[in-house]
């Protein structure tokens, strides 16, 4: 790692004044894939700005939902009473992720800022547009096993890691940033971006701006909630594909229907389609099926992922499934 | 010993040093004014280096040295070896880390930075560039099968008329079988801390499995005598295989502390560990096999083709079992291998007889399909009862009785046998089972003991221990000898300048330091007679009819202790007998329809390893050969992207050691039986018999959950799905 | 100036340039040509330990610990490079194994990708924190007469780690415990003596 300095701010203003300053610096939370980004030499910021001071980490009811602050760490998230009774799918993806000692270090808003795990990105030897722009990308045509098959471009196919976010997009969240220019507020499903020709930009934020909030509104859908991560291992691996249902059934019908893959695209997938097609059909795994096969439509293999286009429509009629019959968690 | 007494279960004798965290690893001894060594490595894998750039790096602040090809000192030892390897079936190169400006392999060192922190040789080490006249590289084994060579070890075998039998049998069957590169991964990242102590006075703090082996291979590069060499190596982080030879970075950092002056430790990455401590080699295999219809095998054919470096021949025993397993008239095996642009393989867990098992053992559950006999029952039809490749006996071989164990604890019998019958809910469920095999091997060994004036044994062998618990089974064997009270027992290891033993290696340990230890007490207790004392009730007094005390004779003979050496090693019976230990794996799996995950849901593992000297660290080492097995079977693959020549999952991220959420209970079970002529406690090895066949199991059982044979190891979801 | 000094001013990459840079010259408010001058004259050495390091207040294993480090020193390497508590063990360095696991303020975490300095007032527990005088923690005495483990390396973490998995509420089952260790890799695959040994622990209900 090459040297930075560090400081350590107490109110948000100061932090964001010290990263908008200067564009060598960056926030500094939980670290879990900053540090590691800066072992590995893919990104070297001049000076860190840790913000894990900032009273940032507070979960409450609000009228419409809950407000859980951007620096509340995955584990207090996932284990909150509030977040398990009204959205037991953002408690089991984030269950779902990672290990609980990078659980308890890692938080909302860096869960978010997670870059993707491509070995591409990671191995500065490799070539790679989002690392190194116009270098090309290593993993068209290369091991792109766990590459997405949804919204790639010609210059990356990488996807985005988290288990979280496919929740929260599933969930409809609401991210508050605070910058320069004052405080604003991003749906979930736009924070993050498709890779496009400007893959080495994950995400809309803007240069100094902070996370400082997700906001999640009360849903019909806490009843029936499954979030299914397949991998290859049974724990403490991403995911080759994940699926996060939540639905509101009434006498098997679907009233409400949420549903987001992971593993498959440069951003958190939103099944939109799909929960189209089952709202206000019956929870039969025919409807299942169907609906998956919708959303599979743009699917596109990029070699070693071709089992994704298998995968990928199994898993969401099995986390469908599984949602349906597991009610209430 | 050597008799039916079972052994007590005992707690590592070691334990309360690993558990406390006191327990010394190489890289944590304390040294006044140590240094820190980075390897750079190469980002092609087949060239020279054009130039190299290391002006930044040395003038980082706290650096004390950048060595390349260009500057680095030179190793006598090296120089002195022919610079040619052209006789091996590998070719004609030789790999010098830092010896000349070629690249034979991608991730291959080019420089080594030495600084006064950790951090600023990190940061140092990144700032040195190079460039490369690139060549073609060759990566893939599957393209250059054309420049498969038979080694020298492992030629060709044939017994009977092989070539029709296979195919004239009334039934036959045909298929590949493909295992991808494992890495040994020990938890503890591989390294050395080298001190020179004078001109020709080395000490290392080294991570080995053989202390003496590190030793030699040191004084050997440094042309001093091997006395000169201190190797300390008590507590080792795992090996698998990995420490059975010393590295040439290890040398390489001894030669940079030596010139430098200082004490120099390297700790080597988890990406480098990819690379440059050896690997199960990516092999692919052909059986062939032919039945009569009542299940008698008339054929086997097994042929196996590895990978090796371009500048070593690495071979291993993949078709070995092939060759005796079963009772075949005809049989034909073949291997060899294929020179790479890679890192040299070596030894892992099992090693090649894992791979050869993984094949032989489906090959057998595919031919009780197709003949429609129980895969037990057929495993039982096709025993041999003598050693068909020796023809001699065995010195033991409880298989019968482990089979019948083993399926007695899994519930076998119980099953429904046609394939895809069985459902737990959405899941497919599977059983399956599969044999493996090892040789019981016996080294020479040496121990000393003394015995002091306040009654405590100590025990030294330059043995080590990389976590299987030798000191606990040596005081085991010295305390089943001897009489004597555990708790005054110790056994000294990991020294190299202790009485002399072999590496940790083939599951030999135990029969062959433990022999030494055998021996040694036995030789102690005859001494202690002659001075008319024995060990008694857990402690040395006078034999009936004398009065003096142990510290009373002692004092008369002018001594503070009794001290004896004794070596050790096998006699004729080694050559009249054919010794191997045996297991028998039982796995049940689920497996998922839809999504192709298959999970190990339940283990029963036997091991006939003859009398089991120390039963609890014997279980672990049968639980963790099992856990290797189920990473072998499911997740684990180090992928080369040959565009690049390079490693794409050289992380514990990314490439799949089994985690505690793949792993069941597993239920291990001891025949226990010595076996007369293996050595004088009787025992046979354990660590390879544990994972050796275990990936067989596993696949065998995926067979049985699904009707879909796999035949390309790790089995992950998308193989189950595009079955 | 030349080329080549040019060059990696612009790049970041010598000791000028970082000097130049780094703005905690400034908040030691120390005159930048003077620093310069300083490194010309070969006294960077010095004056780079003074101001690119930090000092650093934390309690580990109940002592308060005053040390002065750069930035990039992270927790892991703290312990074992600088304080010699070396049972915190190195496995991949990248929060991939967990063998570094160690307690801040009570909850488990991976000292690798913990920066040191963001420790500043905790309280740091490591494996050699966790007996008292000869009396081993619990948890200790049960990996030891469950033998949870063989060469050892990977076990303060899985101790560290077991502790926290009770304390969480995650010791409910054996399925329960090998989800919530699956962040502790054990290459001798000792998981199953691991899980009796939690399990033993949580049974007998003793404080930890």
């Amino acid at each position: 790692m090459k040297q930075f300095s560090y400081v350590r701010v107490t109110s948000s203003d100061a932090a964001i004044a010290a990263v908008s300053k200067d564009k060598s610096a960056t926030f500094l939370a939980g670290g879990t894939n900053l540090v590691d980004l800066m072992k590995s030499g893919v990104t070297g910021p001049e000076r860190l700005v840790d913000i894990n001071r900032l009273p940032l980490t507070k979960i409450e009811a609000t009228k419409t939902g809950l407000h859980i602050g951007a620096l509340a760490k995955n584990t207090t998230v996932a284990e909150h009473p509030l977040v398990i009774k009204h959205f037991p799918l953002l408690s089991l993806a984030l269950k779902a992720g990672a290990s609980p000692q990078l659980r308890n270090m890692a938080t909302v808003g860096g869960n978010m800022m997670q870059r993707t795990r491509c070995h591409y990105f990671y191995d500065t030897a490799m070539p790679c547009n989002k690392r190194n722009p116009g270098s090309g990308c290593g993993a068209i045509g290369g091991f792109n096993r766990m590459h997405a098959i949804f919204g790639a471009s010609d210059k990356c196919i990488a996807v985005h890691p988290s288990d979280m976010c496919v929740a929260l997009t599933a969930l409809d969240a609401v991210v508050t940033v605070r910058g320069p220019k004052g405080e604003r507020t991003i749906p979930f499903g736009d924070f993050h971006r498709l890779p496009g020709d400007t893959p080495e930009v994950d995400n809309t934020l803007q240069r100094g701006e902070l996370i400082t909030a997700v906001d999640i509104p009360f849903n019909e859908v806490a009843g029936h909630a499954h979030y299914l991560k397949v991998r290859d291992r049974a724990s403490y691996a991403f995911a080759l594909v994940s699926v996060g249902a939540a639905l509101s059934l009434k006498d098997n019908n679907i009233s409400d229907v949420r549903l987001a893959m992971g593993g498959v695209a440069h951003k958190p997938w939103r099944l939109k389609e799909a929960e189209a097609f089952l709202k206000g059909k019956k929870a039969t795994v025919d409807n299942f099926q169907e609906a998956a096969r919708i959303v599979m439509g743009p699917a596109k293999s990029q070699g070693s992922n071709e089992f994704k286009l298998t995968l990928a429509p199994n898993t969401i009629v099995e986390a469908l499934k599984l949602a349906a019959a597991n009610g209430n968690i | 010993m050597g008799t039916d007494k079972k052994s007590e279960p005992l707690n590592r004798v070691d334990g309360r040093a690993k558990v406390t965290g006191k327990a010394k690893y190489f890289a944590e001894f304390e040294v006044p004014g140590l240094t820190y060594a980075v390897m750079v490595t190469s980002t092609i894998t087949r060239g020279t280096i054009a130039t190299i750039d290391t002006k930044n790096a040395e003038r980082a602040p706290g650096v004390l040295a950048v060595y390349t090809h260009l500057n680095m000192p030179a190793i006598p030892g090296w120089a002195d070896q022919p610079n040619s390897n052209a006789k091996l079936p590998s070719g004609g190169e030789k790999y010098r880390m830092l010896g000349s400006n070629k690249i034979l392999f991608n991730g291959q060192p080019i420089a080594l930075v030495v600084a006064n922190t950790l951090e600023r040789a990190q940061y140092a080490a990144s700032l040195v560039t190079a460039s490369y006249n690139k060549t073609e590289h060759q990566t893939d084994l599957l393209k250059n099968t054309q420049k498969a060579a038979m080694p020298g070890r492992f030629g060709d075998y044939t017994r009977g008329e092989q070539k029709e039998a296979y195919k004239t049998a009334p039934v036959t069957i045909a298929a590949d079988y493909t295992i991808p590169v494992e890495v040994h991964n020990p938890m503890e990242l591989a390294g050395i801390l080298a001190i020179w102590e004078g001109e020709d006075q080395l000490k290392v703090y080294a991570k080995t499995q053989g202390v003496k082996a590190t030793q030699r291979t040191l004084a050997g590069a440094f042309k001093i005598p091997e006395k000169n060499v201190q190797v300390h190596s008590e507590f080792v982080g795992g090996g698998f295989g990995m420490g059975l030879r010393t590295w040439p970075q290890e040398v390489a950092v001894a030669a940079a502390a030596r010139q430098l002056k200082k004490p120099v430790k390297l700790v080597m990455t988890r990406q480098q560990m990819f690379s440059l401590v050896g690997h199960r080699p990516y092999t692919v295999q052909h059986i062939s096999m032919g039945a009569d219809k009542d299940g008698q095998l008339q054929g086997i054919y097994h042929e196996a083709t590895a990978e090796t470096a371009s500048y070593d021949d690495f071979t291993e025993g993949t078709v070995a079992m092939t060759r005796f397993m079963y009772a075949c008239p005809n049989v034909t095996t073949k291997y060899r291998i294929v020179p790479l642009d890679r890192g040299v393989p070596i030894w892992m867990r099992g090693p090649g007889e894992a791979t050869g098992a993984f094949a032989l053992e489906s090959a057998i559950d595919e031919m009780a399909y197709k003949v429609n006999m129980d895969p037990l029952d057929f495993r039982v039809k096709n025993f041999a009862e003598t050693d068909p490749e020796k023809n001699k006996p065995f010195s033991s071989n409880n298989l019968k009785e482990a089979y019948q164990l083993g399926s007695e604890k899994i519930g076998w019998n119980k099953r429904d046998r046609t394939p895809g019958s069985m459902k737990d809910g959405e899941w497919l469920v599977g059983y399956g089972m599969s044999t493996g095999v090892f040789g019981a091997h016996r080294g020479e060994s040496t121990c000393r003991a003394q015995l002091n004036a306040d009654g405590t044994l100590i025990l030294q062998s330059a043995t080590s221990d990389i976590g299987p618990g030798t000191s606990t089974a040596m005081v085991q064997i010295a305390h089943e000898v001897t009489g004597l009270s555990i708790n005054k027992i110790r056994f000294e290891l990991g020294d190299a300048s202790l009485p002399p033993s072999g590496s940790q290696g083939g599951s030999a340990t135990v029969s062959s330091v433990g022999s030494a230890v055998f021996d040694t007490c036995t030789a102690l207790k005859a001494l202690l007679a002659e001075a008319g004392l024995a060990f008694e009730e857990g402690t040395v007094k006078p034999v009936t009819g004398k009065t003096a005390t142990m510290q009373q004779v002692l004092a008369t003979q002018n001594k503070t202790f009794f001290e004896v050496t004794k070596s050790s090693k096998g006699g004729a019976e080694q050559d009249k007998y054919s010794m191997y230990s045996f297991s028998i794996h039982f796995a049940e799996v689920r497996v998922h329809p839809h999504t192709g995950v298959v999970r190990v849901k339940r283990v029963v593992t036997v091991a006939d390893s003859g009398r089991i000297v120390s039963p609890k660290t014997a279980a672990s080492q049968m639980i963790g050969g099992v856990t290797g097995g189920i990473g072998m079977a499911l997740t684990e693959e180090a992928v080369i992207d040959h565009r690049f020549g390079r490693f794409v999952n050289n992380n514990l991220g990314d490439y799949h050691v089994p985690v505690s959420a793949d792993v069941p209970h597993i239920e291990t079970i001891f025949i226990d039986k010595p076996d007369p002529y293996s050595n004088p406690m009787g025992s046979k090895g354990m660590g390879e018999i544990a994972l050796i066949g275990f990936s067989a199991a596993v696949a065998n059982a995926v067979y049985h959950a699904t009707g879909k044979r796999i035949r390309e190891l790790p089995i992950t979801p998308d193989k189950i799905l595009s079955a | 100036m030349d080329d080549q000094l040019r060059n990696e001013e612009q790049n970041g990459t010598s000791r000028r340039s970082f000097l130049k840079q780094t703005s905690l010259m400034t908040a030691l408010a120390l005159a930048p040509e003077t620093v310069l001058k300083a490194a010309e004259s070969g006294l960077d050495e010095k004056i780079a330990a003074a101001i690119e390091t930090m000092p650093l207040n934390v309690v580990i294993n109940g002592v308060k610990q005053s040390v002065r480090i750069e930035p990039r020193v992270t927790l892991l390497d703290l312990l074992r490079e600088r304080l010699q508590l070396t049972g915190t063990k190195k496995g991949c360095d990248h929060g991939q194994c967990g063998a570094c696991t160690v307690h801040i303020d009570g909850e488990r975490v991976n000292a690798c990708l913990t920066l040191a300095l963001t420790t500043e007032g905790r309280e740091v527990t490591t494996i050699e924190g966790l007996a008292h005088g000869d009396e081993l923690h619990p948890m200790q005495e049960a990996f030891l007469e469950h033998d949870g483990f063989q060469c050892g390396y990977c076990t303060p973490g899985q101790i560290m780690s077991a502790i926290c998995c009770i304390r969480e509420g995650h010791a409910g089952t054996p399925d329960e415990v090998r989800e919530y260790m699956s962040g502790n890799i054990c290459r001798c695959g000792a998981y199953s003596n691991i899980v009796d040994a939690i399990m033993d622990v949580k049974q007998g209900g003793k404080k930890i």
